[in-house]
C-alpha cells in the first residue's frame, strides 16, 4: 500500500482517500477495507496511514484527503480556526466512545505514598495536589503528556487536575508526545504521566512502568472519542460517496465490537500496512482483559465502536468541547454555539446515509439566555456533564 | 561575510533525511538566512526551539513529531515566543504549495511575512527537487531492472529456440504487441513459465 502522497495531486475519479493515524481505534477503516464493507457500498476507498493528527488536519484542509480518523475535537478546531487556518470540516458519524486512562510513573507513585492516608488519595489526585504544594518552588515542574493539544486526553486530565485545586497551566507542565513514544517517555523520565488512549495505559502496567489512576470515563462518562472527519466542501460535492462511507464503517464498527471476531481484528490490525506492532501489543485495546493487579476498568469504560448510541454524532458534544476550548484559553468565542454545532456534528446527514427516519430532537440546542452564558458556566464548572457521559446531557 | 539586516530571520530545520535537510540548508543559507540548528529527530524539540529561540520552524509534514509544535504555543510559561501553524488566511495558496510538497512551516508571531513566504517558498523549491530527484533515482533502478528482465528472457529463448540475439528479440516484442503487454511483463511471463518447465538454468 503506497502510505505518502508527496507531491501528487490526483484527480480522483469516485476514489475517497482517507487518513488514519495507526492506533487502535482507526480499526474501522481498516476493517471495512480489509473486510470488503466499503466494496459492498460501491464505494472505492484509499487508505493513507498519517505520522500526525496535524498531517491529517492539513491535508484534509488542503484537499489532499477527502476524510480522515479524526479526534472528535479536530472538525471543530478546524472549523472555528484554532491553532490553524480556518476551514470547514464536519463529521456524520461517531466512531468510537471511551477508551482513555491516566497513568503516571512509578517515581511519581513512589513519592505520592507520603501524601495519601488511603489508596484512593492517589487515584482522585489529592496525594499529588499536596506533593505539589510541598515541592521546592526551583525544582522542574512535573511533566504530563497528552497526544495533541486540541483532544479528549488534553482536556480529561486538565479537567481531573483542577478537580483537587491543581492549575494544569502554573503547577504542572504539559507536553506532547507521539502515542507510540509513551512509553519509552515514561520509563527515561522525561514524562512522569500522561493521558492517553489504550494499550499505552495497559501496557505501563503491565511492565510494570506505571501505575494506572483513573480512566476517562471516570472523568467524562461515555463521550465521543474518534470520528469519521470530512472537509465540508468534499462533502458537499460528493454525498452519494460520503453516505456510502458512513453505511460501510457502520457495519465495520459492529464487526470490530463481536466478540469471536477477535483474533481475525488483531491480526488484521497488527500488520505493518497498519499498526505495524505484535498481537500481543494488541490485546488490551479490545477485550475486557485488563492486566492483573493494581487497577480495575470499570466494565463502562472500555472502548466501544457500535450501536446508533455510539455512532450518531452528538451536536451536543461539539457545545462541550467548545466550552473545554474556553476553559484552557484556546477559543474566546463563537458567535453562535447552536450553529455551529449543527454545522459540524451534522446528524441528518448519518439518518440520511443509514435510511432512518429522522429524528426530530433539538433538545441538545441550548435556549439564547443559556447560549450566551455557556461557555463560561462550563468553564467555572456550574456546568458539567452528567456522571455517565453526553448522552445523559449535563446536570447543573 | 555580509548578512543583510533585514534578512535576519531565523530558522530551525526538523528532517529526518539528512540529505534534504542539508539541499535546505545549503540553499537558506545561499538566500541568506541563518539555520541555527538542523535536527534529525525531534528528541528534545521543545528544549530546542526554548534554547535557540527561531523565528521559524520548518519540519516534514510526514514528521511524527509535528504534534509536539501543535502544542508550543500553549507553553506560554517557559515559551514566550508563541510558535503557530503558519495560518493567514490570504496565504492559503503558500500553504497549499507547502503542504504538498511536504513542508509544514510554525512561525513566530509577529515575525515579518514577507520573510517568511520568501523563505517557504526556498524550502518548497528544495523539498521539490529533492522529491524529483528521489523518483528519478527510482525509475532509472526500476529500468534497470526491465533491461535485466528483458535481457533474461531474450536468453531463456535463444536457447530454446537455439536463434541469435536479434530474432530472440523480435520474437519478444511481437510476442508484446500481440497481447498488447509490456515487453517486462512478457519476460517476466517467459521466465516464470521456463522455471515452471525447469529450463530457466
Amino acid at each position: 500500500m503506497s502510505q505518502k502522497q508527496e507531491n501528487t495531486t490526483p484527480l480522483h475519479n469516485g476514489i475517497v482517500r482517507i487518513g488514519f493515524i495507526p492506533l487502535i481505534d482507526c480499526a474501522p477503516f481498516v476493517i471495512a477495507k480489509e473486510k470488503g464493507f466499503f466494496d459492498a457500498e460501491s464505494v472505492d476507498v484509499v487508505l493513507s496511514k498519517e505520522a500526525s493528527w496535524a498531517s491529517i488536519r492539513d491535508k484534509v484542509a488542503f484537499n489532499v484527503l477527502d476524510g480522515a480518523h479524526m479526534l472528535a475535537s479536530m472538525p471543530i478546531a478546524a472549523t472555528l480556526g484554532i491553532g490553524t487556518m480556518k476551514k470547514a470540516m464536519q463529521t456524520s458519524f461517531t466512531v468510537s466512545h471511551n477508551g482513555n486512562g491516566i497513568t503516571i510513573g512509578n517515581a511519581l507513585y513512589d513519592q505520592l505514598q507520603n501524601y495519601s492516608d488511603s489508596a484512593a488519595d492517589i487515584r482522585t489526585g489529592l496525594a499529588l495536589k499536596k506533593l505539589i504544594d510541598n515541592r521546592d518552588e526551583q525544582s522542574t515542574p512535573l511533566r504530563f503528556a497528552i497526544v495533541y493539544p486540541y483532544s479528549s486526553h488534553n482536556y480529561q486530565l486538565r479537567d481531573w487536575l483542577s478537580r483537587v485545586g491543581i492549575n494544569p497551566d502554573e503547577d504542572v507542565q504539559i507536553t506532547v508526545v507521539p502515542p507510540v513514544k509513551m512509553l519509552d517517555a515514561l520509563k527515561s523520565g522525561e514524562i512522569d504521566g500522561y493521558c492517553v488512549g489504550e494499550p499505552w495505559n495497559s501496557l505501563a502496567v503491565e511492565q510494570g512502568v506505571g501505575h494506572m489512576l483513573v480512566t476517562g470515563y471516570e472523568i467524562w462518562g461515555s463521550t465521543p472519542e474518534k470520528v469519521f472527519g470530512v472537509n465540508s466542501l468534499w462533502a458537499e460535492q460528493n454525498e452519494l460517496a460520503h453516505l456510502a462511507v458512513i453505511r460501510a464503517l457502520e457495519k465495520a464498527c459492529a464487526w470490530v465490537d463481536e466478540a469471536e471476531n477477535q483474533t481475525e481484528l488483531l491480526e488484521i490490525l497488527s500488520h505493518p500496512d497498519y499498526l505495524n506492532c505484535t498481537v500481543e501489543q494488541l490485546v488490551y485495546g479490545f477485550s475486557a482483559i485488563k492486566p492483573k493487579g493494581q487497577f480495575d476498568w470499570p466494565m463502562e469504560a472500555y472502548q466501544r465502536f457500535s450501536g446508533s448510541e455510539i455512532n450518531k454524532p452528538l451536536p451536543s458534544y461539539a457545545l462541550w468541547i467548545m466550552a473545554q476550548m474556553h476553559r484552557w484559553q484556546q477559543l474566546e468565542e463563537v458567535p453562535s454555539l447552536n450553529e455551529v454545532a449543527e454545522q459540524v456534528y451534522r446528524k441528518d446527514l448519518y439518518y440520511k446515509a443509514l435510511g432512518l427516519d429522522v429524528e426530530k430532537d433539538d433538545s441538545w440546542r441550548l435556549s439564547s439566555s443559556s447560549e450566551s452564558n455557556w461557555l463560561e458556566a462550563v468553564s467555572t464548572g456550574s456546568v458539567s456533564l452528567h456522571p455517565e457521559g453526553i448522552l445523559k446531557g449535563f446536570s447543573e | 561575510m555580509s548578512a543583510p539586516p533585514e534578512k535576519e530571520l531565523t530558522v530551525m530545520l526538523v528532517d529526518n533525511e539528512p540529505a534534504r535537510a542539508a539541499i535546505v540548508e545549503q540553499a537558506m543559507t545561499d538566500s541568506g538566512y541563518r539555520v541555527i540548528r538542523r535536527l534529525e529527530n525531534a528528541k528534545n524539540l521543545t528544549e530546542a526551539v526554548n534554547q535557540y529561540q527561531p523565528d521559524m520552524v520548518i519540519i516534514d509534514i510526514e514528521s511524527p513529531d509535528r504534534d509536539i509544535l501543535e502544542n508550543m504555543s500553549r507553553l506560554t510559561q517557559d515559551n514566550p515566543r508563541p510558535i503557530v501553524m503558519f495560518a493567514e488566511e490570504d496565504d492559503s495558496r503558500h500553504v497549499e504549495a507547502a503542504i504538498r510538497a511536504g513542508v509544514s512551516a510554525y512561525v513566530v508571531d509577529g515575525v515579518n511575512s514577507g520573510s517568511v513566504k520568501a523563505l517557504l517558498q526556498v524550502a518548497i523549491a528544495r523539498f521539490r527537487e529533492f522529491h524529483a530527484l528521489r523518483s528519478e533515482l527510482e525509475t532509472v533502478k526500476s529500468q534497470l531492472e526491465d533491461r535485466k528482465l528483458i535481457d533474461k528472457a531474450k536468453g531463456l529463448i535463444m536457447k530454446h529456440q537455439q536463434c541469435d540475439e536479434p530474432a530472440a528479440y523480435k520474437a519478444l516484442r511481437k510476442l508484446a504487441m500481440d497481447r498488447s503487454q509490456r515487453m517486462t511483463d512478457v519476460a517476466r511471463n517467459i521466465i516464470s513459465v521456463m522455471e515452471l518447465m525447469g529450463g530457466a538454468k
